[in-house]
């Protein structure tokens, strides 16, 4: 049943591909007509429950209707979106394969760290409308006030506070350039690495560490047991409005945005099957600008703007770029 | 403590939404079944049917998990009683005696007792949890890697309790055991023992490689067999001697308290879950037990001992989770999802605004634990007429869903791959005689071990004074050690009353014999 229908998508596909390239356009409904003739699946390669598994199960009622087919969600997750992130690119280039993923950090930091067998451009991005930023926090009840108390400590002796940090991930790599920049030697720091931003924001909300640089979302629910410091961002962040920016601190640091999530293809089917590639980000950007959606979406707490696959992929590439530049502060 | 204004609320909510009532039995009959299974766990099964609760109104989808979370919580030990193959690592420390009583005969009292240490413990867990859930979710949170690495070295302790024939091998056992555990990227990013694997990376997957282990052992000591059990006066499915074994748990008020605040102590710790309580209240349980001599050979005690300990590890579980939105363990993780595909957020808000709800969720857990108990006393009747079945239909029965269920959930042929690997090292550690049950505690403590020590180390600086600022830590070493020298002690005792009783004996017999000789 699937290996014929499979079969008929190609054939058809093919066809359109052939008019493409030929001699007289087809007439664009009848291509539309053979995709997408069966369900989609959705590469999530993180585990059940996840800010990528929510997102994708959030938004499905609405970009199935726009799709005219039901996604599944297949989670593939394991060596930090390595296996989910291979898995898709060994998918045919059909159009029945998406990812929703935390482009950023995971493709650069699977690219420079893990030597995954593909490229930052075996990517390309449709609309990655969840942002994250790094955020240094304390605990509630510590008695460090403010990011420009961390950094005078730190100047006095490196080893009066001690740093709650993820190994290998951009919060460590912003963390080590606001260190440099501030002029401290971070061989003296006392750092403890957690191998996952929750435990190192329990760490942080249970004062285990002085203060944590972790993922600023992550923190939401936990609000109340922190005390933000300095945000890693450039402007204030709309949903987290009270944390100081890291440049009210009087430093002079440059950053790499935390995560950035949302949809994506490979760069095969993009270009390979340029006509599925649009349908399938006018089906996102119609379900992402779909107000039921951006409503149902924001009760949960997830994100639908729409950036566009321009914006998005530029953004994720500057992030590859610039995390390739740091490299070696990941190591 | 208790709020009663927003107690009375919640048994509002509890009654006005009757009908999610309803998901209980399903939900416990599908934990259960799923759990048994060996080579899914509670966390896979949670995972299975989450998305399923995405149709479901916000109270039904909640008691819908929780019980597929309570009823996992017990079907783990099933398999481990009757086969010696737990089914998740929070059941390990069951097969020690409850799979001892199996081959006695006496599985149905095993099961009986299994059943009933956890859902009393269940019980007790959630009760505590009504009347501390802020408090104890502010301790958990000052639990720091010092702490947890004397919690882990604890566990360790566990391996002098296991007992082998060569005290080298078994040790050797366990040092392997632990460098299995640290395969893979540890917390400060290095990557060892991957062999260039990517899906080694986040370390072995500890539920195949314990299945393989355990399953090989079992197939060298099965095959020879007919049936699980010799004789056949002894392969018996009876309710009444469940019954007897329900009944029987109740004698043993002590283990059944104190493997639920071992139980819950570490289940409320995030990221440790039950699989390492139900360790340590064995090896507690053990330790201080008059008969331990008799443990590892079908003492119940053992099984109860265990079996609180997972049940209760639950409810401290479940106050971290509602307290402060942080899961203890991989199902938690799963029910914070569920939570908030509802919109609703776990933490210290949702328990400030809607503490009638958090109220209603764990009175239904409390609800789910007594309908477990009839429920639970159905299923395990229907699985015990396993000991029935020929072993030679067996065998090949449980290496194909241990094969289906490590790839079913994942769909990546690396669960029964490694399933195959530690099959093969299994066969090896048997026919050598090295303890794979030493193996298996390295591998599920091996990786907290380390995490823990590196944390600590990287904290102090290096400076081992600063165990001096942890009252916590230092705590934890006191209990053991206490603990550890009172055993000394009393088989010290032990040892010096039976010599003086020989001796005794013996002085006796002389007399006797000096008598014999007069007349």
């Amino acid at each position: 049943m699937t290996h014929l229908t499979r079969r008929d998508a190609l054939k058809w596909t093919a066809g359109g591909l052939a008019a493409a390239g030929g001699i007289i356009a087809m007439p664009s409904i009848l291509r539309a007509a053979a995709y997408p003739t069966r369900p989609i699946n959705v590469i999530v390669p993180f585990a059940t429950g996840g800010y990528n598994d929510r997102l994708s199960r959030a938004f499905a009622p609405y970009l199935d209707k726009e799709l005219g087919q039901p996604t599944v969600i297949v989670n593939k997750p394991g060596a930090g979106t390595q296996l989910g992130n291979s898995y898709a690119l060994n998918q045919p280039a059909d159009g029945y394969s998406i990812l929703c993923t935390s482009a950023a950090p995971y493709i650069p930091l699977t690219v420079l760290l893990q030597n995954a067998p593909y490229k930052f451009e075996d990517f390309a991005m449709i609309n990655l409308p969840s942002r994250d930023y790094t955020l240094a926090a304390t605990s509630s009840d510590s008695a460090l006030k403010s990011y420009k108390e961390v950094v005078d400590k730190l100047k006095a002796d490196p080893s009066s506070i001690s740093i709650g940090v993820q190994p290998a991930s951009a919060d460590y790599a912003n963390m080590v350039l606001a260190m440099q920049a501030a002029g401290i030697d971070i061989t003296k720091l006392r750092i403890v690495t957690y191998d996952g931003g929750g435990p190192a924001r329990n760490a942080t909300a249970g004062a285990q560490v002085d203060v944590g640089f972790v993922g600023a979302e992550g923190f939401l629910p936990l609000k109340s047991k922190i005390r933000p410091l300095a945000m890693f961002a450039a402007e204030k962040v709309e949903w987290y409005p009270e944390a100081p920016l890291i440049a009210e601190s009087g430093l002079k640091t440059d950053f790499v945005e935390g995560s950035q999530r949302g949809w994506a293809v490979t760069s095969k089917l993009k270009n390979e099957q340029p006509e599925i590639y649009k349908f399938l980000v006018a089906a996102i950007e119609r379900a992402s600008k779909n107000p039921k959606a951006i409503e149902a979406l924001k009760m949960q707490d997830l994100a639908t703007t729409w950036y566009g696959p321009e914006a998005s992929d530029k953004a994720y590439r500057d992030n590859a770029a610039k995390m390739a530049r740091y490299v070696n502060l990941l190591k | 403590m208790l709020d009663v204004s927003a107690f009375q609320e919640a048994l509002g909510i509890m009654f006005t939404s009757a009908g999610s009532w309803g998901w209980i039995v399903p939900g416990l009959i599908v934990g259960l079944v799923f759990s048994a299974i060996p080579g899914i766990s509670i966390t896979m099964a949670m995972a299975i049917v989450l998305p399923m609760s995405l149709y479901m109104d916000f109270f039904s989808a909640i008691v819908f998990l929780t019980s597929v979370y309570t009823g996992a919580g017990f079907g783990g030990s099933v398999p481990a009683i009757l086969m010696n193959i737990p089914g998740s690592p929070s059941s390990f420390a069951t097969t020690f005696d409850g799979y001892a009583m199996s081959k006695k005969g006496e599985h149905n009292e095993a099961l009986g007792y299994a059943l009933f240490a956890s859902t009393i413990c269940g019980i007790l867990g959630y009760v505590l949890l009504l009347l501390v859930v802020e408090p104890m979710a502010n301790i958990v949170l000052r639990i720091g890697p010092l702490e947890m690495f004397a919690v882990a070295i604890w566990g360790m302790l566990l391996l002098g309790s296991l007992g082998s024939k060569y005290l080298t091998r078994g040790l050797l056992a366990a040092a392997f055991g632990i460098l299995l555990g640290t395969v893979g990227m540890n917390t400060a990013g290095f990557t060892r023992g991957t062999m260039g694997l990517p899906e080694l990376l986040d370390g072995i997957a500890p539920i195949p490689a314990m299945i393989g282990l355990l399953a090989a052992g079992q197939l060298l000591t099965l095959a020879g067999k007919d049936y699980i059990l010799d004789a056949e006066s002894a392969r018996e499915v009876s309710v009444r001697k469940i019954l007897i074994g329900c009944w029987g748990t109740l004698k043993y008020p002590g283990v059944l308290i104190r493997g639920s605040i071992i139980g819950i102590i570490i289940g409320a710790v995030p990221g440790v879950g039950s699989s390492i309580g139900n360790l340590i209240a064995y090896a507690e349980t053990k330790r201080t037990a008059k008969d331990s001599a008799t443990f590892g050979k079908g003492n119940p005690k053992g099984v109860i001992a265990a079996e609180s300990a997972v049940a209760s590890a639950e409810g401290g579980s479940m106050a971290t989770m509602l307290a402060l939105g942080i899961p203890g363990g991989g199902a938690t993780a799963i029910l914070i999802a569920a939570f908030m595909m509802h919109n609703i957020v776990p933490g210290p808000n949702f328990i400030e605004t809607q503490k009638p709800m958090v109220y209603a969720i764990i009175l239904n857990n409390i609800v789910q634990a007594i309908v477990l108990l009839a429920v639970g006393i159905g299923f395990i009747y229907v699985a015990s007429n396993i000991v029935r079945v020929r072993t030679r239909y067996i065998l090949p029965a449980i290496l194909v869903i241990a094969t289906l269920g490590t790839y079913a959930v994942t769909g990546e042929t690396a669960g029964p791959i490694t399933l195959f690997v530690f099959a093969l090292l299994g066969f090896a550690l048997v026919r050598y005689e090295y303890p794979i049950s030493a193996v298996v505690v390295g591998i599920l403590l091996g990786r907290m071990l380390e995490t823990e020590f590196l944390r600590s180390y990287q904290l102090s600086g290096g400076n081992p004074l600063y165990i001096l600022n942890r009252p916590g830590a230092m705590g934890i070493v006191a209990v053991m050690l206490l603990s550890l020298l009172m055993t000394a002690w009393g088989k010290r005792k032990q040892a010096r009353a039976e010599a003086a009783e020989e001796a005794a004996i013996e002085r006796l017999h002389q007399e006797e014999m000096a008598r014999g000789h007069k007349v």
